[in-house]
């Protein structure tokens, strides 16, 4: 395969290349990171980057919103991954709520928001 | 339209919908949360029990949310492993939160009370929930719920371990979650359906054109509900979280949570997913793998530790091995054995933890060294941490050993000996670290003179003596339960 048509192929693809490359971004943010905010902006862009790869199965090239209009034949894009992903964003957000309330108490209790510190602090044991 | 066709619904709705009315409940009528609470799980039990029999007797039933048939609509599915996994689900349940209302009395300050219960019923909704639904988008919903309640009933105790703990199960539930949803996108990619029977009849033909996309949904799926069980290698959060915890949550987490990703993984695996593939990857390899050394490396980890709750979260490492070494043997006898665990190990390692609690409760104890000489001042909870210990080592008349039993008569049947010794060595290791404290409880004295232990309510005691009762009882006449279990190896193996 010439470089060309590789070049071609991840164009074709780009929602696909870029959302894999968003995973693992967002997965190397998640593990590297010892400061616990970025963990879960980490955690977050790893949901989106899914969320994107969700989503833009369902997407049809030139296709429309799927309205049904009597006369009117066009090609239409399938609602469905759209509409399951509103669930997932719902849920992403609540668990990034519920991780930062948990992050303000370790805060409240050790006085950082560093894995490493925690660590040395606690004795032991790892986040 | 009777009432009782509606019951696969209500069985998520019932405890979904009080869950939301406790915390109400709770500045309006402090002493109705419990009640209330064990109200919705004994109709969910009930309801649970009703659905057995149907099944025993009528087969397999859906019901279409909505009135919508599949594939449009979301399908729960009523086979004999969910009604078998519903029934585990409520009945343990039931019996652990009898016990934690008296017990969270003193380990919860007050103005958080109403919200475990909260907590809990949502919990008990999205455990029925994730067995029964035949919806694997549903599926991932109920699997959300469960890990933000199941995180959310150990930070609630605010103390710093266990908002560690919780932090770092959350974390890693959310990339368990993560990988789900990926795998979820990939098999609707190439299927076009998110209801498992549309997508089982539909992945034969996409097999062939897209073979790279079900393997990499398949390795997502293991490991992302291998995350969420404690399988080996992806077990590190699990000590932590289980030993922190209140005893009624760390009760819950162990007997229930984990097991529920073990039954949905059973059904993706052998419903969903074609035979042919799991011949080009050796998924089933290496699940036995891994099991293998969970059950011997979680047994070592929990020999040295000197916390009883820790121990026992170890050891919960090691158990959810032998469920998984059923799964990967893949023949009848393994099957039955790994299903029959997920019930015997939930009766008794929710024994061992509320047995533990009473020991916290009584005497503020917590190292096995300071629980010399216990039986003589707590008698029943210790007779039922003996019988839960000798169901674990796997001694004739406990539970423990039926489903030993089976999972080594399998592992004959596929004619590899060598995961039969693996069982029995590693019941030679739960000896090691569960008789001694059985020993020392009864026939050696307390270094230093303690003071009396506090009594136990009965609300305590009735729970602990009707689950050793089970497990005995469960040990002594295992065809009660086999039935059921039978029917659903047979159906999963297409038999």
């Amino acid at each position: 395969m010439s470089i060309t048509e590789i070049v071609l192929r991840l164009h074709a693809n780009s929602y696909y290349f870029f959302a894999i490359l968003l995973f693992i971004i967002g997965f190397h943010t998640m593990l590297t990171h010892n400061n616990l905010i970025k963990k879960v902006i980490g955690m977050n862009i790893m949901d989106m980057a899914i969320f994107l790869f969700f989503v833009a199965i369902g997407y049809v090239r030139g296709g429309r919103s799927p309205i049904l209009e009597p006369g009117v034949n066009h090609a239409f894009i399938n609602p469905l991954p759209s509409a399951l992903i509103l669930t997932g964003i719902v849920v992403a957000v609540s668990v990034t709520a519920y991780a930062l309330s948990l992050i303000i108490k370790l805060y409240k209790h050790y006085g950082t928001i560093d894995a490493e510190e925690i660590m040395r602090i606690r004795g032991g044991g790892s986040l | 339209m009777n009432f009782s066709q509606h019951l696969p619904a209500l069985i998520v709705v019932v405890p979904l919908l009080f869950a939301f009315v406790m915390p109400l409940l709770a500045r309006w009528r402090k002493q109705w949360c419990v009640p209330v609470t064990l109200g919705a799980i004994i109709f969910s039990f009930a309801a649970a029990l009703q659905m057995a029999f149907q099944v025993m007797s009528t087969g397999p039933f859906s019901y279409y949310m909505g009135d919508w048939p599949p594939p449009w609509g979301i399908e729960l599915g009523i086979d004999y492993l969910a009604a078998f996994a519903a029934l585990t689900i409520n009945g343990v349940g039931l019996l652990i939160i009898w016990f934690g209302s008296k017990d969270l009395l003193h380990e919860l300050k007050p103005e958080v009370l109403g919200w475990y219960y909260t907590l809990y019923l949502l919990l008990m909704a999205s455990m029925v929930g994730i067995v029964i639904t035949n919806d694997i988008f549903n599926m991932f919903v109920f699997l959300e719920i469960c890990a933000i309640a199941s995180c959310g009933i150990i930070s609630i105790k605010e103390s710093r371990d266990c908002i560690e703990a919780a932090f770092k199960y959350l974390v890693l539930s959310v990339l368990g979650s993560g990988a789900f949803l990926l795998a979820v996108a990939l098999l609707y990619m190439v299927t076009g359906h998110l209801n498992f029977t549309f997508m089982a009849e539909a992945l034969p033909e996409a097999m062939v054109l897209y073979p790279n996309n079900l393997l990499v949904a398949m390795g997502l799926l293991v490991v992302g509900l291998g995350v969420k069980a404690a399988l080996f290698p992806l077990h590190v959060w699990l000590p932590d979280a289980h030993s922190s915890a209140p005893s009624p949550s760390s009760a819950v987490l162990s007997a229930l949570v984990i097991k529920v990703y073990a039954v949905a993984m059973i059904r993706l695996l052998y419903l969903v997913f074609p035979r042919e593939l799991l011949g080009i990857a050796p998924v089933m390899e290496m699940i036995l793998w891994m099991s293998t050394l969970a059950i011997i490396i979680g047994s070592m980890f929990a020999i040295v530790q000197d916390d009883i709750k820790k121990m026992l979260a170890y050891s919960s490492i090691a158990q959810i091995g032998y469920v998984f070494l059923g799964v990967g043997l893949m023949s009848e006898s393994a099957l039955v054995g790994g299903i029959l665990h997920i019930f015997n190990h939930a009766t008794m390692k929710s024994m061992l933890f509320l047995a533990a609690g009473a020991f916290i409760y009584g005497t503020g104890a917590r190292k096995l060294s300071e629980l010399k000489g216990i039986g003589h001042t707590m008698p029943i909870p210790t007779i039922a941490f003996c019988i839960g210990a000798f169901s674990m080592v796997g001694i004739p008349i406990t539970s423990g050993f039926i489903s030993k039993w089976y999972l080594a008569l399998g592992a004959l049947d596929v004619g590899r000996p060598f995961f039969t010794a693996v069982i029995l060595i590693s019941s030679l290791l739960n000896g090691i670290y569960y008789l001694p404290i059985v020993v020392n409880a009864f026939f050696s004295k307390p270094e230093e003179a303690v003071p009396a232990p506090k009594q136990l309510p009965r609300e305590m005691l009735v729970p602990l003596a009707l689950l050793s009762f089970g497990v005995i009882l469960f040990g002594v006449y295992p065809s009660l339960i086999l039935g059921i279990v039978y029917r659903a190896a047979q159906l999963l193996l297409g038999l």
